[in-house]
């Protein structure tokens, strides 16, 4: 009875525990390698919630969550010696990205992905440090620079905040998961078959980090080099 | 072998030297012409092959620096901001408008654009071909860079006829998201380029099939800077497969053979080769030095061929003629005429030579004159053998039938006479003699006054040497009394063992011969006054001439011997001779046993009837002396007939 009286309350404070010991526990470890079993850097690991497990909670945290970032997260993408730095950018739908230029000479930066399409017309050092592009497009935009045709980067919109890049031992984090059953979605840059078609299966179980291990098959990386010229440190 | 002398058999000292001067001159020069004729050849093959080699290097580098230019044009267009502007907002036609552009600004180094998306549909094409798919070489092309580290290909690929060096790099925004194709023309502008620089012809020919070694294959030749009617030529004989594409060809194009180097173009796979760059050079333009040197060394080959026979000719003339000449003097001196001299007109061994022949003739005239003097002085017989045989003195033992000729009456035949005349006479007399005792072999030994002493069976010995000698005997007699009535012949023959040689000091001999048996025939001859009788020949003698006949005059022991010798008169043949000589022969043969048997009074009858019959009284009258001497004074009882003469 007094449970039920308590409920609401019990409710909160079973929530707050749940968050508490989810944030220790429930976590997905994406390990993520090639086919030769070596560990991929820079992949994107997005854990989607399906909706048939409606999570109120975990709605409202993510509803939370959304409405925070989209006011006060803004993620950057330097421009450090002639690359974007860093090179692979996780951020959720609606979130902003700002794109300093820290080297001495104007960087002209742009993109023709299709879920997002801008350029940032030459500028240099300082002059676009107030200014950010928001992407509320989910999916994959290449960023390039059109002085230095070598810089690359890509910006990953995920739905949610969810989303984590794998590091150098190829671990992918995503914490605090509810139990359940979700699916995840992995991206490299290099990987077969576009954005969409890694989608895999997952059940999270209370208290445990779940281990998935994912195996990519990476195409021939063809880009345009950075020639050696062009490390040329005259400028700065 | 032999027709391999008779080959050498030169007629002609001239001839000789001709040939074995050819035969010197020529293998040499020939060896030598070959050496530098494989040499030159070879420098002008290599020079070709150089002169190819780097035809081929630079057309690649040319071919290379267009592509390099086409690609540095072609990314640069990547790198517009405006194009991939353009690209971003899916303009086609601005695209487009850019692409020619880009043609027009670079100077003929692109001839054409095409953009492609990566699921090879085409965006645009500056040359219009119509296909919205990629298909064929294009999609090999840029399936080819697709596979490759940088996604760059290249490709040769013939664009309404015409082939296009063909460069397909990806476009970058700033990820891959186009393939921008560009090309530029290999015609005959691109060929031109090349040859400008490399001096050599330039083709462009591709096979259409599959390439094989019986070059079933079609080719086709795309560009070139020949002529068309060599261009058909070079479609004709070329010949590609792997070895001939490594290696060099020779191109007949009828006037001019040239030497033909193959460049693949691209495919450097095992896949069937499709283009390739034809480098070509005129053998005989650069083996135009060479054809001239080699005119010069056979006009200099003839100058020293004419030269050296001529040389060769002059030597053979200076040594055959004197020789010719020499040939005749010595054919001349064979001939007997020892008085022809050679000229000697030079101090080499021609000249010795020639000298020495004209020795020899003074020898060989001088022995000539000494073997006529020799005949002369001894008979010829002996003159042979003295000339023939090492002069020694000594001798052999022979048997040799000796003949003593005496003239009878010679003195009262020259009475009157001057001495002069005297010596003609006795030599008209002792010529005829000898004469005929050479006709019948004999040898005149020698001759003594009006005596002549000859030899049959020396030095030379016969069958028939007595019958020689009474043949001879026979002739002198009647010569003699033919040549004049007062003269006749005494002739005394004997035959025996005689020593036949030298005789004399070494300084002066005589051809001889000694013995009892000589001495017997000059006593003989001697006893012919005696008996009167012409000749008086030995028992010895008459039996080594059985074919005569003869008369026995008296058996007798001449002085100084104890053997009794047996005395005959030769009568002629026996053939020859009258039945009442031989019936005077037999009568007075037992008139003879009559006075052998000391039967004085027969004996003395016999004679006197025979001294009435027959011609020869002396002979008789010698007998009836004897036997009238007998009578008063008869003989030893051991007497047999032998009459003995005291004195010599």
């Amino acid at each position: 009875m007094l449970i039920h009286f308590l409920k609401p309350a019990i409710q909160v404070i079973g929530l707050a525990l749940f968050f508490a010991t989810a944030s220790v526990a429930q976590t997905l470890q994406v390990s993520i390698i090639d086919s030769e079993g070596n560990p991929i850097a820079d992949a994107v690991a997005e854990l989607i919630v399906l909706q048939e497990a409606p999570q109120e909670a975990l709605q409202v945290a993510t509803q939370q969550n959304q409405a925070e970032r989209t006011t006060t997260r803004i993620h950057d993408i330097d421009q450090i010696d002639k690359e974007f730095v860093p090179n692979v950018t996780a951020i959720a739908a609606g979130e902003q990205v700002s794109f300093p230029n820290s080297d001495d000479i104007l960087h002209h930066v742009y993109s023709f992905s299709s879920a997002r399409t801008f350029n940032i017309p030459l500028y240099g050092r300082g002059d676009s440090n107030d200014y950010a592009e928001q992407f509320p497009l989910t999916g994959v935009i290449e960023i390039g620079c059109n002085i230095h045709d070598w810089m690359l980067a890509y910006i990953y919109v995920g739905e949610s905040d969810r989303v984590a890049i794998s590091d150098q031992s190829g671990i992918a984090l995503i914490q605090n998961i509810s139990p359940g059953n979700y699916e995840y979605n992995v991206w490299h840059a290099r990987a077969a078959g576009g954005e969409d078609s890694q989608l895999r299966s997952v059940d999270i179980i209370a208290g445990e980090t779940t281990v998935q291990e994912v195996v990519l098959e990476l195409a021939r990386d063809r880009r345009i080099r950075r020639a050696p010229s062009a490390n040329r440190q005259r400028y700065r | 072998m032999t027709s391999f002398k008779q080959l050498f058999a030169f007629r002609s000292f001239r001839t000789r030297l001709v040939v074995f001067l050819l035969a010197l001159l020529i293998p040499v020069l020939g060896g030598i012409f070959y050496y530098v004729n494989t040499n030159n050849t070879d420098y002008t093959e290599e020079t070709i092959n150089t002169y190819l080699a780097l035809g081929a290097d630079v057309f690649d580098y040319t071919r290379a620096q267009q592509a390099s230019t086409l690609q540095s044009i072609t990314s640069s267009l990547t790198w517009d901001y405006g194009f991939r502007t353009a690209f971003g907002a899916n303009a086609p036609a601005t695209l487009f408008d850019a692409a020619l552009n880009v043609l027009e600004r670079s100077l003929g180094s692109v001839d054409m654009l095409m953009i492609v998306d990566l699921e090879s549909m085409v965006i645009i094409d500056t040359q219009l071909q119509g296909f919205d798919q990629l298909q064929g070489d294009w999609l090999t092309l840029v399936a080819t860079a697709d596979q490759s580290a940088d996604g760059i290909a290249n490709a040769i690929v013939t664009i309404d006829a015409h082939p296009f060096q063909l460069i397909a790099l990806p476009l970058y925004l700033p990820r891959q998201v186009a393939w921008i194709i560009g090309g530029f023309a290999l015609d005959s502008d691109f060929v031109g380029q090349v040859k400008e620089t490399i001096r050599s012809e330039v083709s462009i020919v591709r096979v259409s099939g599959e390439g094989g070694r019986d070059n079933s294959a079609r080719l086709e030749v795309i560009a070139s800077t020949l002529s068309p009617s060599r261009q058909a030529m070079l479609g004709e004989q070329l010949r590609i497969s792997g070895a001939t594409v490594s290696g060099l060809q020779r191109i007949d194009f009828i006037d001019a053979e040239f030497t033909t180097l193959l460049r693949p173009l691209y495919g450097e796979s095992t896949g069937p080769i499709q283009v390739l760059a034809v480098i070509q050079r005129s053998y005989d333009e650069n083996n135009e030095n060479v054809v001239q040197f080699e005119a010069l060394l056979i006009r200099f080959y003839g100058v020293i061929l004419v030269v050296s026979l001529l040389a060769v000719l002059l030597l053979g003339r200076s040594i055959a003629n004197p020789l010719t000449r020499l040939a005749q003097v010595v054919r001349r001196i064979e001939a007997g005429d020892y008085q022809m001299q050679a000229a000697v007109t030079s101090q080499d061994e021609l000249g010795a030579l020639a000298t020495s022949v004209n020795s020899m003739a003074v020898g060989l005239a001088e022995k000539e004159k000494v073997r006529d003097l020799l005949g002369k002085v001894v008979s010829h017989q002996i003159a042979e053998e003295l000339l023939n045989n090492p002069v020694e003195l000594g001798g052999e033992e022979r048997m040799v039938t000796v003949l003593f000729s005496d003239i009878r009456g010679f003195t009262s035949f020259c009475e009157g006479l001057p001495p002069q005349q005297v010596l003609g006479e006795l030599n008209r007399v002792l010529s005829t003699v000898s004469d005929i005792i050479e006709k019948h072999h004999g040898v005149v030994d020698k001759f003594q006054g009006d005596a002549v002493m000859a030899l049959f069976g020396a030095p030379v010995q016969s069958e028939n040497d007595a019958p020689n000698a009474m043949q001879a005997a026979l002739e002198i007699i009647r010569a003699l009394e033919k040549m004049d009535s007062s003269l006749g012949a005494c002739v005394g023959i004997n035959t025996g063992l005689v020593v036949a040689g030298n005789l004399g000091s070494s300084s002066r001999l005589n051809y001889s011969v000694i013995g009892d048996a000589v001495n017997l025939a000059a006593r003989l001859e001697s006893l012919t006054r005696l008996y009167n009788v012409p000749n008086i020949v030995s028992e010895e003698s008459m039996q080594h001439a059985p074919q005569y006949a003869y008369r026995e005059i008296d058996e007798v022991r001449v002085a100084g011997k104890r053997q009794s010798v047996k005395m005959f008169e030769l009568m002629g043949r026996r053939e020859e001779l009258h039945a009442a000589q031989l019936e005077e022969i037999d009568r007075f043969q037992a008139a003879l046993a009559l006075y052998r048997q000391k039967n004085w009074k027969a004996a003395n009858e016999e004679f006197s009837a025979l001294q009435q019959a027959c011609e020869n009284k002396l002979l008789c009258q010698v007998f009836l002396d004897r036997i009238a001497f007998f009578e008063v004074n008869p003989p030893a009882a051991d007497w047999q007939g032998v009459f003995t003469f005291d004195k010599k």
